[in-house]
Formats: structure tokens, sequence, C-alpha cells
């Protein structure tokens, strides 16, 4: 039996598959005459040698270059979620074969196996301090691990179906998590008890974030909508829908706050003003393809560039500003869903549904 | 950050209105909130300390050092550092990173009221029993203990005529004693109340008292400044609190304090019933203020511009003690006397529907729709697309936090505590518990997800058994 099909994230049951075609990418992927405008170019560098893991680099003077440094194995079902850890030491990788594994950032060793969920894993989350770790499960449950001890210190009941997303508040005190039973649930991490239950979607939460302060939380669903909430009240205060939006996949704050980032499953990736009458997007990044699952986005740390998996098996990086594909990363066998960037380095950290981890440096 | 979004007539809402939820661990004699507003101190009746996270309500720690009843705790600016003060005549600097006792102050008696200075955690005043106030410092591990005097200022000036006139007087004034001590907003400046209802003006610096008034006769049981500093309220046995503007003190003023402007602005008393008022709190603004009643169980609430009653909150069976407000919300908390439970008045915020369905209009009456010109029109959606991606060439800042209108400026760097996840567990842990409407519900689905966890298990089992 397949074990991924037990995984919420990997294979929805019952979510309408779409059959948007993916805009093909565009074919300049190596134009990079725009982005260099707007960038100082470093002088003429000699284009860099195709790197052994076929990326295909679009060689830009100042540009992303990833390359491939290291592929972490050992998770025997595909990973769902990866994250780097806010002190930048560790990568938390969840995954379909029911365990969550804690590897060195920098050295690519695997630290710790952390094993209690009786259902594979759809999401990770780190406590801002870097000392907890929290994951969501189809067994219905969020577990709270020490990475310290390697003990699972706390188990979170109450969702009535699986568990999507989970996410910490940046005061980390709170925990926030969105579940196939299509509400978001806010829980005290010091009693375990859940704080809040908010009715918030018609569809399985897909995703679910804190804004930089922990005032608000954004989650967004497979029904189209994506909803913003005061944390405190636990009262909806916004919600962003656009003509024909299709499925919500991934959703996230901007790293100050004022921008969210939304990825569908029509494969594009919208950043939206949602302080804006009624909302506003911004910008469109297209490319990659994401019809099916809920694949992670991730923003660079310097606010450059747009990280994300796609579904032809590649990892694709898109420049914030002028929404060019920028780089295209291909060394995952199947497809990528988690995409992390490190808080301090250029450093990438991957994962997909071939069962491994993969983290990539930037050479420039 | 949620400002931007709220709903702008919650916000115009400045003081609590309704009973929101209480907290119970032990009985909790005073409650003070951290300057963020995101921790409670909550001192017990048998010298425990204990931390509230007011966003989950929910235990955020317990720290064991005093014998007797807790009689104040004062935070540090940062937050870092807390003071507490109690019978057991111990003050007692917790360093809330590990939650260990920093420095254990002992006293000759009983310690009334002890408040950290706004700038330096090493220094505090205390009011102690049957004493005059002290001014400590604890910078070195030898702790410098300063007497001040409770005496009220006297201009030099007097002939020997008017001396001894006011000899007797001032025998009886030199029983005096301070029973609060107070920083003003600067850290400059202390501020004591005594029995004889004098209020004194203590250079910290010279250790001096550079000027004096007499509020009342009676004595001054509680002072409390605004979080801006502007605000004084004094409350004291005649029944009547008093509100005072803090002047803005200058070095002119410590050599001539005669231009010192310190003079009630407002006196508030419950004229029918006579009430005694507990204890007392100024809204961090001074806009409002707030009192607990003496064998009543009703906190008051008046504004300060014209000096009105706006709003008696109820809820409790009990008397009430110490007060409290947020210091960034409406939002009021006390302790009763009688169980120690600590009660939480906030604002009711309603749903505000547009924001589930944007495109939804709350309307007050029918109107008649008038259909676009080109509302029903074929567009080409391909094109439209493309013009819209056309359009996306606005340069967007995702890391900057400073320009935007809604108040985007970046928060003062400020310490935050550790969330520790093994408070330890006592009997006492089923007091902990939210009681409020938005509880009771939580608590139901508590209990539901807990019988799902037994089938679970159950269900476990039986495998096992297979």
């Amino acid at each position: 039996m397949d074990s991924l099909d037990t995984n919420g994230r990997l294979s929805p049951p019952f979510k309408r598959q779409r059959t948007v075609s993916p805009s093909p990418p565009p074919n300049g992927i190596s134009r990079f005459g725009n982005s260099a405008s707007s960038e100082p170019a470093s002088g003429p560098t000699s284009p860099p040698i195709q790197s052994l893991s076929n990326s295909l680099s679009p060689r830009p003077n100042s540009g992303p270059n990833y390359r491939l440094k290291h592929t972490l194995t050992g998770h025997k079902g595909g990973v769902s979620s990866v994250k780097f850890s806010p002190d930048g030491k560790w990568i938390a990788s969840a995954s379909a074969d029911k365990t969550l594994r804690v590897w060195d950032a920098k050295t690519g060793e695997l630290e710790q196996i952390f094993e209690a969920h009786t259902a594979g894993i759809s999401d990770v989350a780190w406590s801002p301090d870097s000392k907890t770790l929290a994951t969501g499960s189809d067994d219905k449950t969020i577990r709270l691990w020490e990475l310290k001890s390697g003990r699972m210190i706390r188990i979170l009941k109450g969702h009535h179906n699986y568990v999507y997303c989970v996410n910490f508040n940046p005061q980390g005190n709170m925990i926030v998590s969105g579940s196939y039973d299509e509400a978001v649930r806010v829980w005290d991490i010091r009693s375990g008890n859940c704080q809040k239950t908010l009715p918030a979607h018609q569809d399985p939460v897909a995703a679910v974030d804190f804004i930089r302060d922990g005032t608000m939380i954004v989650s967004c669903s497979h029904d189209k909508l994506i909803r913003i909430w005061d944390t405190n009240t636990g009262q909806c205060l916004k919600t962003l829908v656009e003509e024909e939006l299709p499925q919500v996949s991934c959703v996230r704050f901007s790293p100050n706050g004022k921008y969210i980032l939304a990825s569908t499953l029509d494969s594009s990736i919208r950043l939206w003003d949602y302080l804006r009458d009624g909302g506003k997007v911004l910008k469109t990044y297209l490319g990659h393809v994401n019809v099916k699952y809920s694949i992670f986005s991730a923003f660079s740390r310097d606010g450059r560039y747009i990280f994300s998996g796609s579904e032809d098996k590649a990892i694709y990086v898109w420049d914030v500003q002028t929404k060019e594909v920028l780089q295209i990363l291909r060394d995952h066998e199947d497809v990528v869903l988690g995409v992390s960037a490190h808080p301090t380095e250029n450093l990438l950290v991957t994962c997909g549904l071939d069962g491994t981890v993969k983290i990539w440096a930037d050479e420039q | 950050m949620n400002l931007s979004l709220a709903d702008p007539f919650s916000l115009s809402q400045d003081y609590p209105e309704v009973f929101s939820h209480s907290l119970h661990y032990g009985h909790s004699s005073c409650v003070v909130f951290n300057r963020q507003g995101d921790l409670l101190a909550s001192g017990r009746h048998d010298g425990t300390v204990v931390l509230f996270d007011v966003e989950t309500g929910g235990l955020a720690r317990i720290m064991r050092g005093h014998t007797r009843s807790v009689q104040s705790v004062s935070w540090s600016r940062d937050g870092r550092y807390l003071l507490s003060s109690s019978l057991d005549c111990k003050c007692i600097l917790w360093d809330l990173e590990d939650g260990s006792r920093k420095r254990i102050i002992r006293f000759e008696a009983a310690v009334y009221y002890a408040e950290l200075h706004p700038y330096n955690h090493n220094i505090f005043a205390a009011a102690i029993h049957e004493d005059h106030p002290w001014l400590l410092d604890i910078s070195t591990d030898k702790t410098v203990r300063t007497k001040l005097s409770s005496l009220p200022w006297k201009a030099t000036t007097s002939s020997d005529d008017e001396a001894q006139k006011t000899s007797k007087a001032a025998a009886q004034e030199a029983k005096a004693l301070t029973l609060i001590t107070l920083f003003d907003s600067t850290g400059q400046y202390l501020i004591s109340a005594t029995t004889r209802g004098w209020v004194n003006i203590i250079h910290v610096a010279t250790h001096t008292t550079i000027f004096s008034s007499r509020l009342t006769k009676s004595a001054i049981v509680t002072a409390r400044l605004s979080l801006s500093g502007r605000s004084l309220i004094f409350n004291s046995r005649d029944r009547i609190l008093r509100t005072v503007h803090m002047p803005a003190l200058t070095d002119e003023d410590v050599e001539d304090p005669s231009g010192i402007l310190f003079e009630v602005e407002h006196t508030y008393q419950d004229l029918v019933n006579r009430l005694y008022w507990n204890h007392c709190d100024i809204s961090p603004t001074g806009e409002y203020i707030c009192a607990s009643t003496y064998m009543n169980h009703d906190v008051y609430i008046w504004e300060t511009n014209k000096g009105s009653l706006v709003k008696i909150l109820e809820g409790p069976k009990e008397e009430l003690g110490f007060v409290d407000w947020h210091p960034t919300r409406p939002m009021i908390v006390a302790s009763g006397l009688e169980t120690g439970r600590i009660y939480i008045w906030a604002t009711n915020n309603p749903q505000r529907w547009s924001a589930l369905a944007p495109d939804f209009q709350e309307l007050e009456e029918n109107v008649e729709y008038i259909e676009k010109e080109d509302e029903f029109d074929y567009k080409d959606r391909a094109e439209m697309t493309k013009a819209r991606l056309d359009r996306e060439d606005q340069e967007v800042d995702l890391i900057g936090m400073d320009d935007a209108p809604g108040g985007f400026r970046e928060e003062e760097k400020r310490w935050t505590m550790p969330v520790l996840l093994d408070i330890e567990e006592s009997s006492e842990d089923d007091d902990v518990k939210i009681v409020g409407p938005t509880a009771a519900a939580s608590q139901k689905k508590k209990k539901a997800g807990g019988n799902a966890g037994a089938a679970e298990s159950k269900g476990k089992k039986r495998k096992a058994g297979d």
C-alpha cells in the first residue's frame, strides 16, 4: 500500500481535482536583462559550470545560484514539510512514514528521530526559541516535542479530522492549527488546552500563519477563501476572494506583515495587499506546476526572492519585483512539497514525495 | 498590527464594558500587568507569585519565595525583572529569564509597597510598616539602604514665632508614616504619600524632600501613576479619590519648589452610599480611572475630563481588592478578597459580517440595483488576465517596516519571557480555568475530544488484543 495515501497533504481524498493546464514555463527563463537593471551587476563573471544537479541555472550576475549541497535520506515515505529552525542550526522534516526527523543544518547529519504519531505527519513548526517542535498529523493530534531530550511533551487533541497545518505564534505561547474538519484552532501550549475554535472554512484548512507580532492569523482553505483573524477576539477581520479564485493551498504573511503570499491550485502564487479595500493582488508568480498538492512557498531572508516547490519535480525561484523565474532547481525525483529558507544564510531546504530532503546553497 | 483591520467602532471603545472571564490559581492578593500587557503578575496570600499569560489565560510561571502574603508586585520596564514585597518582611527581585531569585532584601518590618525604578531594576523604593520609606540600591553585592523622610517639606523662611506655633503640629506630623512610594516616569523623583494626607516629592539623587502638598487630612492608602506619567490618583480614608496632574519637574524646581503646581484636579466620591474605595487605578492615558469598592462587588469607572461616572462593572459576587488597568487594551483586572479569584473585564466586539463575505454589503434599507453598462459584456478572459498581469508593476517591500500608514513601525526591542512547558504540576492545577462564554464552549468540546480519545485508545487496545 502506498503510505502516501494516508497522508492528508499528500493526497487529499475528496478534493476536486482541477485540470487547469499550467501555463508553460516562460521561454525566457534565462532572460535577466531586466533583472540585471534593477540590481547592480557584479562585473562580468564566467557563467557557472552546470552543477551536478542538472539544475537549470540562468547564469545571472547577481541573481541566485543555488546548488545542491546535501541530500538527506532516511524517510520511508514522502516528506510533506521541512523547516529550518529559527536559530538556523537544525532542519526538521515531517513525513508520511509517521516520523519527524531533525537534521543538522550544516552537515546534514541526522540528529534525532521522533516517533509517536500513529499516522502520517502533514506539517511541522518550530517554536521561536528553536527548542520545541509541533507536528500535525493524520491521527488528528498535534504533538509537541522537545528537541534537547527528544521527548514528546504534549499531545493536543481536539480536531475531528486530519490535522493539515500548524504554526507557532512569535511569542511562542500559542499554536494555531488547521484541519480537515474545516476549523482553525488556537492552543495554549503551556497547558495544552484548545483556547479557541474558529469555524473558519467550509473545506479543509490548508495553511495557517501568524503575523509577525502575533495579533493576526491568516488561514486558507480549499473553499477558495483566505481569511484573516484577530488572535485575541477570534473574529474574522477580513476575507480575501477573487473572482474564480481556485482552491488555496498555502498562505503566509510576508516578513514585515504587510502582504500575504498565497499559492493556489491553478499553478500560480499571488502576493496580496490585504490592507487595501477588499484586498488587491499585487503580483502573480507563474511558471511552476501546482494543481493537486499543497505545496509550500517561502520568502528569501532578504525579501528579494520567492521559492516554491512544483509538481514537475523542481523548485522555482522568482524575483519578487519582476515576477521572473530566476532559477529552477532540479534534483528531486518526484513532486517537491516543502521549501524553507534559512533565517540568516543563503540556504534553502526542500523536501518531496521522493522521501528525500535536500539542502541547497546559493553560490554567488 | 491588527489595528489596520480592526473595527473602528470597537477601537473607539476605550474602557471595558463587560465581564469577560476569571482566573483562579490560589488566593490572589494583588495583580499587576507588565508594561507590554502580555503577562499578569499575581501575588498570593500564601506568598507565592504567579504569572498568567494574558493572551491564553494560562499559567506562565509559579515562583515561591515568600512565606506570607504578598503585598505588592512591580515590573521592570523591559518586563524581565519583578519585585515582590511581602508581610514576611522581605522583598524579592525575580529574574524571569529563569524564574530565579536574583536578590532577597530583608527588612525589620512588613513591607507594604515596593516599586522598581523605571529605568534601573537595581534601585527600588519600599514603604514598610511603622517606619519611614527606604530607597535601596542593589547594584553591588552590598545593599545600599537610604532612609527617606516622611516629613513634609517646609519653607525655611518661617520666623521663630511661626515655628513655635507649629511645633505642636510638627510633633504630630513627625508621627506621619509613609504608606506608598512611587517613582515618577523619569525615575528622578519619588512621590510618597503619608498617613497624614501629605504627598511628598523626594529628589532621588539627593534623598531630600523638595516639595509637599497636603491633599487631605486622612491617610492616603493608595497612589497610582498613569502609564503616561502625567496623572496621579490618590485614594484616602475619607472616601474620596483625588486625581492630580503630575507636574513636569526640572532642576530649577529642585532649587526653588515654589513654582511647582500640584493641585487636585477632580475628586470622586459616592455621595449617596458614602462608599469607601478599596483600591484604584488610572487608564494608561489618564482619561479614565477605576476603583473597587468596600463592602461592595462593583468596579466604578469615571472619565477624568469632567469627572463623571461612566460605568459600573458588575459580575463577581464578592468584594474586590486590587484593581489594575491593562497598559494597551480596554481591560481591567480585579482580585476578589474572599476567594482570591481574579476577575477580568473587557470589551465586547461583535463580529462584522461583511468581514466574512467581502462582496456583500450591509445596507440600512433596500437599494435598487442599477446594472452597469458593461456588466454582462463578453470579455476575453486570456486578454484580461494578461492585462492584469501587466499591471502588476508596483514595487513591493516585503521586509521594511517603516512607511505604511497602518502603524507598521519597528517595535522597540524588548525582552520576552521564555515559554516554560514544565510548570510544576500541583494539586491546585485543576483550579486554573477560564470561566466565560467562550471557555464554556471550549470545555464542552474538550470533553467531546476526550471521549474521542478514549474511543481511540479502546480501538487500539482491541487491535493489540487481535
